[in-house]
C-alpha cells in the first residue's frame, strides 16, 4: 500500500514507417495511499496505455513513474509488486482456481505451501469462491471468472492494483452488483487502485476522484462532482453525465447570446467572461431545464419549445425538445423529466434554463469560461 | 401413418435414405482401398517361401487346404527380425531423441520468437523460415564433409564409448540425431509459432506481474498449453525421422550403426530371386513403430491439429 505518482508520463509509438504517435502526453497525477482513482476516456484515448506504464508492460518515452516514492521507470513488471485485472481476466487456462490464485504468491514470495494455501483460502473466502477453488476456469462463467481474476490480484496483497475494463465483459446486471462489491473491497484492504473504464457511469459511481484523458492529454482529475459541475473544458462537460449536456453554438451580442430563435440574456459575471468573443459555446445539463406547461413566459429565461421524441426510461423521462419544429435540421436539446409525467412528441412546452446552472465554453479550444454556481463544500455538507 | 425414416420426398433403400446408401458404399470401397495391399502384404509374409507361388497373395496360406495358397510360416518374420534387430535398435536410438529435442528446442524457439518481444526477432524468424527451404539434396555433400572433415565428431565421442552400453559407432548416431533436429527445427517452430501465436498476451503479461521470469512463464505457462501441439510435432517428426533414408545414407553410409530403412533396402533380395514373404514381412516390421505412434498419439494429434 503506497502512493502512485505520475509525474509528466508520455509515451511516444513509433512506428514502422517511422510516423510517431503520441499515445500519452505529459500526464501527471498523485494517488494518494488507498485511493481509488478512475482514469476514464474515449477508446484510443491512451488510458490503457498510460495502465500498461504503471504496470512495466510498455516503457515510458519520457517521465517518472513513482510508487511510494521509489522511481519504478525501469524496473521490470515482476519487481513492482504491482497487481492487475485483465478486461480478458487472463487466467491461466490449465490451472484450477487454487493454482491460479497461488502462482503469483510462489513466483513472487517467500511463503510456505501451507502459508500459502491458507491465503489463497482466506481471499478465496471474501471473494466467495471457495467452493470453486479445484475447478478450472473453463468450467466457469463470466462472473466467476471475473471473481477469480479479482481474487488473484488480491491475495498478492500489492503496493497497487491496476483494473483494465475488468467489468466490460459482464451482462449489465452483474456489471452493477460487482461494482458496488469491487468498492467494498477496495475500500476493505484499502489499496491504491486505479481504475480503467470508458464507461462514465462508472467512472462517476466508483472512484474517489476520476481523471478524464482525451487524446493522450489529461483534461482533468477531480471527484466525480467537481467534473460533473465544474468541469475544465467542453470535452469533459460532454464526457461526463448521461444524457450528455447540451450544447449550442451561440454568437454573443452585447449582454445576450442568440443563435436561431434562442436568445439568452447573460448576468454581468457571464458577461464578464465571455467579454472579446464573438462566439461561445453554450451548455446546460438535461436535469437542469425545467418544463411547464405552456402559458404565459414570467421571465427572460424561459422559451417556448416543442417536444420532438420522448425516450421514456422509467424513472424519468429523456425528451429532445426544439425551439422551432418547422424549420429544416433545428437546434435540438435534451431534457429530463420525472417518469410519472405525461409528455408526448409534438406537445408546446416552457423550458426554463436556469441562469445558476448554464456553462460557457470558449468555441476555439473548448476551455470553460463560466461553470454553474457549484460549491463542493455544499456538496459534501448536504449529505452529512 | 408413413413410417418411413427419410426426409420427405428422398428415394429410400430398405428404410435409408439412397444418398446415405452411396455414401456408405463410397467408403467401404475407399476403406478396400487402402486396406486390400496391407492385408495382401500381411498373408504374404506369413507363407513359407518356398510355397509362394505368387498366385493368390491376398489369400490367407492355407495349403494344403487349400491349393494355390501357399503353406502358414512364422520363417519370414523371423528372418526380418533377425535381419532388421541392428536397424530397429538403431532407429529407436536415433528416433527418439532426435524427436524430442527437434519439438523442445521447437518449441523454445517460437517461444522466444512469439511470445517475447524483442528488436530483431524478425529477422531471425525469417532465417528459420528460409530454413524449411532448404532442399535435402543440395546438403548432402556438405553434410559429410561436416562430419568426417570438419568436426571431429569420432575423436570427440571416443571417451564416451567407454560408458556401458554405447558403443563406438554409436558416434555416427549422435551426428544423425544433431543432423535430423536441425533440419526438423524450422519446421517445429513454425508449427509451435502458429499455436503461440494464438495464446492470450495478456495472460503472459498476468504471469509477468505475479512474478515469473520468462523461463518460469515457458515451464509453467506455455509448455503445458504446448502439449497438444506437441503430440502434432512428435508425430511428424517421428514418421519423418523414422522414413528418412537419405541422410542415414549420406552420414552412416554403412556398417553396425544402419538405421532400419538401409537395412530393408538389401533384405531378402540375393542372386538366386526375391524373397517376397521376407520383403513384406521386413516392410511390416518396419512400418510397425509409426503405426504404433499414430494409434497412441492419434486423438492427442487430432486435438493438436483442431487447436
Amino acid at each position: 500500500m503506497a502512493e502512485l505518482t505520475l509525474d509528466g508520463v508520455t509515451k511516444v509509438f513509433t512506428e514502422d514507417d517511422g510516423n510517431e504517435i503520441t499515445a500519452v502526453d505529459e500526464v501527471s497525477v498523485d494517488i494518494e495511499d488507498g485511493e481509488f482513482l478512475v482514469l476514464v476516456g474515449p477508446s484510443g484515448c491512451g488510458k490503457s496505455t498510460t495502465l500498461r506504464m504503471i504496470a512495466g508492460l510498455e516503457t515510458i518515452t519520457t517521465g517518472e513513474i513513482r510508487l511510494a516514492g521509489q522511481r519504478i521507470n525501469e524496473k521490470p513488471p515482476a519487481e513492482r509488486d504491482i497487481a492487475m485485472v485483465f478486461q480478458s481476466y487472463a487466467l491461466y487456462p490449465h490451472m484450477t482456481v487454487r493454482e491460479n490464485m497461488s502462482f503469483g504468491l510462489e513466483e513472487s514470495t517467500e511463503m510456505s505451501d501451507d502459508e500459502i494455501e491458507s491465503t489463497v483460502a482466506d481471499t478465496a473466502e471474501l471473494m466467495e469462491i471457495k467452493e470453486l477453488l479445484d475447478r478450472k476456469p473453463s468450467d466457469l462463467s463470466g462472473g466467476q471468472q471475473q471473481r477469480v481474476a479479482l481474487g488473484r490480484a488480491i491475495v498478492r496483497a500489492p503496493e497497487a492494483f491496476l483494473m483494465d475494463e475488468p467489468l466490460s465483459n459482464l451482462d449489465a446486471k452483474l456489471r452493477a452488483t460487482m461494482r458496488t462489491e469491487l468498492q467494498r473491497i477496495q475500500d476493505d484492504l484499502d489499496v491504491t487502485t486505479v481504475y480503467v473504464t470508458h464507461d462514465q457511469t462508472e467512472a462517476m459511481t466508483m472512484g474517489d476522484r476520476i481523471a478524464i484523458l482525451d487524446d493522450g492529454m489529461l483534461q482533468q482529475v477531480g471527484t466525480p462532482l467537481e467534473c460533473y459541475h465544474t468541469p475544465n473544458n467542453r470535452f469533459v462537460a460532454g464526457f461526463i453525465g448521461d444524457p450528455s449536456m447540451n450544447f449550442f453554438e451561440m454568437a454573443v451580442d452585447g449582454e445576450r447570446l442568440v443563435v436561431d430563435r434562442f436568445e439568452y440574456p447573460l448576468k454581468p459575471a457571464q458577461q464578464e467572461a465571455v467579454a472579446g468573443k464573438s462566439n461561445v459555446v453554450f451548455g446546460i445539463r438535461p436535469e437542469d431545464i425545467r418544463i411547464k406547461e405552456p402559458g404565459g413566459l414570467s421571465d427572460n429565461y424561459q422559451f417556448e419549445v416543442t417536444v420532438d421524441v420522448v425516450e421514456p426510461r422509467g424513472d424519468e423521462n429523456t425528451i429532445h425538445l426544439t425551439f422551432d419544429r418547422s424549420i429544416d435540421d433545428p437546434v435540438t436539446f435534451t431534457a429530463t423529466v420525472s417518469g410519472l409525467r405525461e409528455v408526448s412528441a409534438g406537445d408546446e412546452v416552457v423550458a426554463t434554463f436556469p441562469p445558476d446552472s448554464i456553462h460557457l465554453f470558449d468555441t476555439d479550444t473548448g476551455v470553460a469560461l463560466h461553470n454553474r454556481m457549484f460549491d463542493s463544500e455544499d456538496a459534501t455538507q448536504q449529505v452529512l | 401413418m408413413s413410417t418411413e425414416t427419410g426426409r420427405a420426398g428422398e428415394r429410400t433403400l430398405f428404410g435409408h435414405s439412397l444418398r446415405r446408401v452411396i455414401l456408405y458404399v463410397v467408403l467401404v470401397g475407399m476403406g478396400a482401398f487402402y486396406l486390400i495391399p496391407i492385408e495382401t502384404g500381411l498373408m504374404t509374409s506369413i507363407i513359407s517361401p518356398e510355397t509362394y507361388t505368387g498366385n493368390f497373395p491376398y489369400l490367407p496360406p492355407l495349403e494344403p487346404l487349400v491349393p494355390g495358397t501357399g503353406e502358414l510360416s512364422l520363417e519370414p518374420w523371423r528372418g526380418a527380425i533377425d535381419g532388421l534387430g541392428q536397424g530397429l535398435v538403431n532407429s529407436v536410438i536415433l528416433v527418439v531423441p532426435a524427436t524430442i529435442l527437434s519439438g523442445l528446442l521447437g518449441s523454445m524457439a517460437a517461444f522466444g520468437l512469439t511470445t517475447i518481444s524483442w528488436r530483431g526477432q524478425i529477422g531471425i524468424y525469417i532465417l528459420f523460415v528460409a530454413g524449411i527451404f532448404i532442399p535435402y539434396q543440395a546438403v548432402l555433400v556438405p553434410l559429410t564433409q561436416f562430419w568426417y572433415n570438419v568436426v571431429p565428431l569420432r575423436e570427440l565421442f571416443e571417451p564416451l564409448a567407454a560408458l556401458p552400453l554405447v558403443e563406438t559407432y554409436h558416434w555416427k548416431l549422435l551426428a544423425l540425431i544433431i543432423t535430423h533436429t536441425a533440419y526438423g527445427l524450422p519446421i517445429c517452430t513454425l508449427l509451435f509459432r502458429a499455436h503461440y501465436k494464438k495464446l492470450s498476451d495478456e495472460m503472459v503479461e498476468a504471469a509477468q506481474l505475479d512474478g515469473a521470469s520468462i523461463a518460469t512463464i515457458y515451464r509453467r505457462i506455455i509448455l503445458p498449453l504446448s502439449i497438444p501441439m506437441f503430440a502434432v510435432v512428435f508425430i511428424y517428426q517421428f514418421t519423418q525421422i523414422w522414413n528418412d533414408l537419405l541422410f542415414a545414407l549420406t552420414i552412416v553410409q554403412f556398417g553396425d550403426a544402419a538405421v532400419v530403412t538401409q537395412d530393408l533396402v538389401g533384405i531378402g533380395v540375393s542372386q538366386s530371386g526375391t524373397n517376397f514373404p521376407l520383403r513384406m514381412a521386413a516392410a511390416l516390421l518396419a512400418a510397425l513403430p509409426t503405426l504404433l505412434v499414430y494409434i497412441f498419439f492419434g486423438d492427442k494429434f487430432a486435438k493438436g491439429v483442431a487447436a
